[in-house]
């Protein structure tokens, strides 16, 4: 017996250094170990060549077939539009040089001369009516790009480098939709000859980078083109996009030298990354807003006194400083503070659970009321801001009870069915950074995110922003937009997402995009 | 032998058939996949027709199983709705790192437990039994996210002897084989030990001894031979299991495996996908339960297959 015990110790003393030894894990409980590490930069080997992680993989590159963020994220360095969007959220000349509005329903483009795609196919007019046509066509119509593009009626060659893009129905929001995505040009020759299956795996485009290699779910590279026509701008000579889906493999490869750029670093692994001394973080703020949804068909929030309450009851200042360590920012509309259509005069709900109380005793809701909150289950750190959210609604009366329920069931059938309870986390982030694109989908009667809200006002004023290509006037609407949907409490809005990004210290001159689309003109190695 | 053979052929194909009913009308039930592939767009009813048509959705349920059926005597698997790839070719391209992957668990779970398992049966109560025992209880215990995340930390991060993930050459192979491994290894070790205290009892060991043969022959080739039996028949099934369970190994070392996806498939209902993939598992199960049957013959002569014996 005596030995059993000896080796026991043993075991459990050699688990305990084990554990010691690896500093720098990747829990939650874990940020108090900020030794930095100084260990030889190993990326530097790997000279103008960038490693660059991405959570997912798009599995087919056609635009017209995809929705994706991870599409983009790579697809922005081979496929360009006739309009281009900097880092800076500016639009600019892409693959036409002007344009002009004849009219409110018609544009014409003068495109740029001497542009090649990667098959040295030439990029002309004919290419830029093939590319609509198929968009907008059936091959478009099966696909989820063809409802942004709804307002295009056709493209017309009226020259060898012009075409005239005929609307059907003003769209403000059109030159920056046509600066991704869906309306990007595509090769007519290429698609013709290699068939649509072959263009999905290998595409082409007119982009700084040409595709060189695929393989799914694992990585993508991307080399420069050297013909391209602004190639003074890219010094990089390839970049490779690794599929790691599990963040804290991605931190070990970052810090390891073997990843030059993760996205998506968690606020958990902040401290890890930073105690590295050859990685900096950089954070920008993203289109993406987080809220809490009502269900407005469902008592009691149905009434919007007792919305309002839950909206005073909740302290969100508190919720990004402590669980986002501060990388989050309060918003007043459900939309981010970067998008057009953003109300910077409107404050967020103050924290204030005396008004709270109030306004539930004025509604007569009794206390120990219980509300269903519907969360994802992937998401761990959206699961700690719900607990702290029932918290607070607990200390005005309110009961909360959290249901963590499978992603896709969620998204794509509890909410359109209003299955989703009381209230459901939402999120949304839309690339063109427009409000017209979430308040439509979400308060627009009949929508398929929108079960049940509907208001008269509020239709009049989705329509009035969509009527005119005015930036001022529609400015002016969505302010007033954003003051209606205030008073109406149609959620909590929690905060817009500031994205983190471990970046190694050897690349100079990188700028993080808002919208996760990655930009490499006047990107260096040390 | 051969009628034996074929008598299991013939059970295969009754396997496969319930496999294909059961995963087929199971993932109908995770909802629509047509308004998943729109995501955020806002498709015209028209566009939801077009597209539920083409992928033969707006056929009655059992229309669509004989088609499934009939293309899958061709070997026709399906395209996946996601990639619009054929999924036989998707499947065999992670053939290779989920066979690699298995086999490196298998390995490092039996250079582990074999010889610890014999030789804590043979030292039974002395410390390298009960470091056995002890050892065991560890593997069974252990997440095995935790063990991976703990061994790319320790050898990949910290001492930078390994790869951290993805699936480059042996080097990068070694690692997720431990996490794999590892934990495996806890229950072939006592699986062993086990079996070999049974055989070591038996009549024909200590006869063996008394004719003089040297020990560590007794142990390998009469005792260790004879306590093969019940952990051939685990080491099958648990590598039928490795082929398609390592999902949460293969999440954490970016490991382009089968699991992965299927999984992947699953949350964005890409049925063809989802299908082929369970249906080959269920393949591969078969072969090897078959494998691991015909191998007892060979470990004992006296089990013949098909035949009674008496």
């Amino acid at each position: 017996m005596k030995k059993q015990k000896w080796i026991a110790l043993l075991l459990v003393c050699m688990m305990i250094i084990l554990s010691a030894c690896s500093g720098g894990t990747s829990t939650k409980d874990d940020n108090k170990n900020s030794s930095k590490s100084s260990g030889e930069n190993s990326a530097v080997k790997r000279g103008n060549e960038l490693v660059i992680r991405v959570a997912g993989d798009p599995q087919n590159w056609d635009p017209i077939d995809t929705f994706l963020l991870s599409w983009s994220t790579v697809a922005t360095s081979v496929f360009e539009g006739l309009v281009s969007r900097s880092l800076d959220l500016e639009i600019q000349p892409g693959l036409a040089e002007s344009w002009e509005y004849k009219d409110e329903k018609t544009i014409v483009f003068q495109l740029r001369q001497g542009v090649t795609f990667h098959n040295g196919e030439p990029f002309n007019a004919e290419a830029v009516k093939f590319t609509f046509d198929r968009l907008l066509g059936d091959e478009g119509q099966k696909g989820p790009q063809y409802s942004n593009y709804t307002s295009i009626d056709n493209v017309e060659v009226t020259g060898e480098y012009e075409v005239t893009m005929h609307l059907n129905s003003i769209d403000p929001v059109l030159l920056t939709k046509l600066s991704g995505y869906g309306a990007v040009i595509v090769p007519p020759k290429y698609i013709q000859e290699q068939g649509a299956e072959n263009f999905d795996m290998k595409p082409v485009g007119t982009g700084p980078f040409k595709m060189t290699d695929y393989q799914r779910d694992k990585q993508v590279v991307i080399e420069r083109y050297e013909d391209y026509w602004n190639k003074d701008a890219i010094k990089l000579d390839k970049v490779t996009f690794k599929v790691i889906p599990e963040t804290a493999t991605a931190l070990a490869e970052l810090q390891t030298g073997n990843i030059d750029i993760m996205t998506r670093l968690e606020v958990s692994q902040a401290a890890t990354a930073e105690g590295t001394d050859f990685i900096e973080l950089m954070d920008v703020s993203t289109p993406t807003a987080y809220s809490i949804r009502f269900d407005t068909a469902q008592e009691p929030v149905d009434d919007v006194r007792v919305r309002q309450a839950i909206n005073y009851a909740i302290d969100k200042e508190t919720i990004v400083k402590e669980i986002l360590a501060g990388y989050g920012n309060l918003i007043s509309s459900f939309q981010s503070n970067l998008s057009f259509g953003y109300n910077k005069d409107l404050e967020p709900y103050p924290y204030d659970p005396e008004k709270a109380k109030k306004l539930l005793a004025e509604a007569n809701i009794p206390e120990g009321t219980t509300l269903e909150f519907f969360i994802p289950g992937t998401d761990g750190t959206f699961k700690e801001i719900a607990q702290a959210v029932a918290f607070y609604l607990e200390e005005v009366g309110l009961k909360v009870s959290i249901n963590s329920v499978e992603n896709t069931t969620f998204q794509s059938e509890l909410i359109p069915q209003g299955k989703a309870g009381h209230m459901y986390k939402n999120g949304w982030g839309g690339w063109t950074l427009d409000f017209d694109n979430t308040a439509y989908l979400m308060y627009h009667e009949g929508e398929f995110w929108n079960p049940s809200f509907k208001n008269e006002k509020v239709e009049q004023l989705l329509a009035a922003e969509r009527a005119t290509i005015d930036n001022d006037e529609r400015q002016k609407v969505f302010k007033e937009l954003t003051e209606v949907l205030y008073e109406e409490a149609t959620e909590v809005n929690l905060y817009s997402e500031v994205e983190i990004y471990g970046v190694n210290k050897r690349i100079k001159g990188f700028q993080p995009p808002h919208d996760g689309r990655f930009r490499f003109e006047g990107v260096t190695v040390e | 032998m051969l009628s034996y053979i074929l008598r299991r052929l013939s059970h295969t194909v009754l396997v496969i058939i319930a496999v294909s009913l059961i995963i087929f009308f199971a993932i109908r039930l995770t909802g629509d996949p047509v308004s998943i592939m729109f995501g955020a767009g806002e498709p015209s009813q028209q566009a939801v027709e077009e597209l539920t048509a083409k992928l033969g959705l707006d056929k009655p349920v059992w229309e669509q199983y004989i088609i499934f059926m009939k293309d899958l005597v061709t070997l026709d698997f399906g395209t996946s709705y996601r990639s619009n790839s054929p999924v036989l070719g998707m499947l065999l391209e992670r053939a290779w790192p989920t066979i690699a992957l298995a086999l490196g668990g298998m390995a490092v779970a039996l250079l582990i437990a074999v010889p610890l398992g014999i030789l804590s049966a043979i030292y039974k109560g002395k410390s390298i039994d009960v470091f056995s025992r002890i050892f065991s209880l560890l593997g069974i215990s252990f997440p095995n996210f935790w063990l991976a995340f703990m061994l790319i930390l320790i050898f990949a991060v910290q001492l930078k002897w390994l790869p951290v993930s993805g699936f480059d050459g042996f080097s990068s192979l070694i690692l997720p084989s431990i996490a794999l491994g590892l934990i495996l290894s806890g229950i072939l070790v006592r699986l062993i030990r086990t079996s070999m205290l049974e055989v070591l009892k038996m009549q024909y060991v200590t006869t063996a001894r008394a004719k003089g043969i040297r020990e560590w022959l007794v142990i390998i080739r009469h005792a260790f031979r004879n306590a093969l039996l019940p952990t051939v028949t685990f080491v099958g099934l648990q590598f039928g299991g490795l082929l398609g369970g390592a999902v949460i190994v293969e999440q954490v070392f970016s490991w382009p495996g089968i699991g992965r996806l299927i999984v992947d498939s699953i949350n964005q209902r890409d049925y063809p996908v989802v299908q082929g993939g369970v249906i080959l598992l269920a393949l591969i199960m078969i072969l090897v339960n078959l494998i691991v049957d015909l191998c007892y013959s060979l470990i004992n002569p006296k089990i013949r297959t098909g035949r009674g014996d008496n």
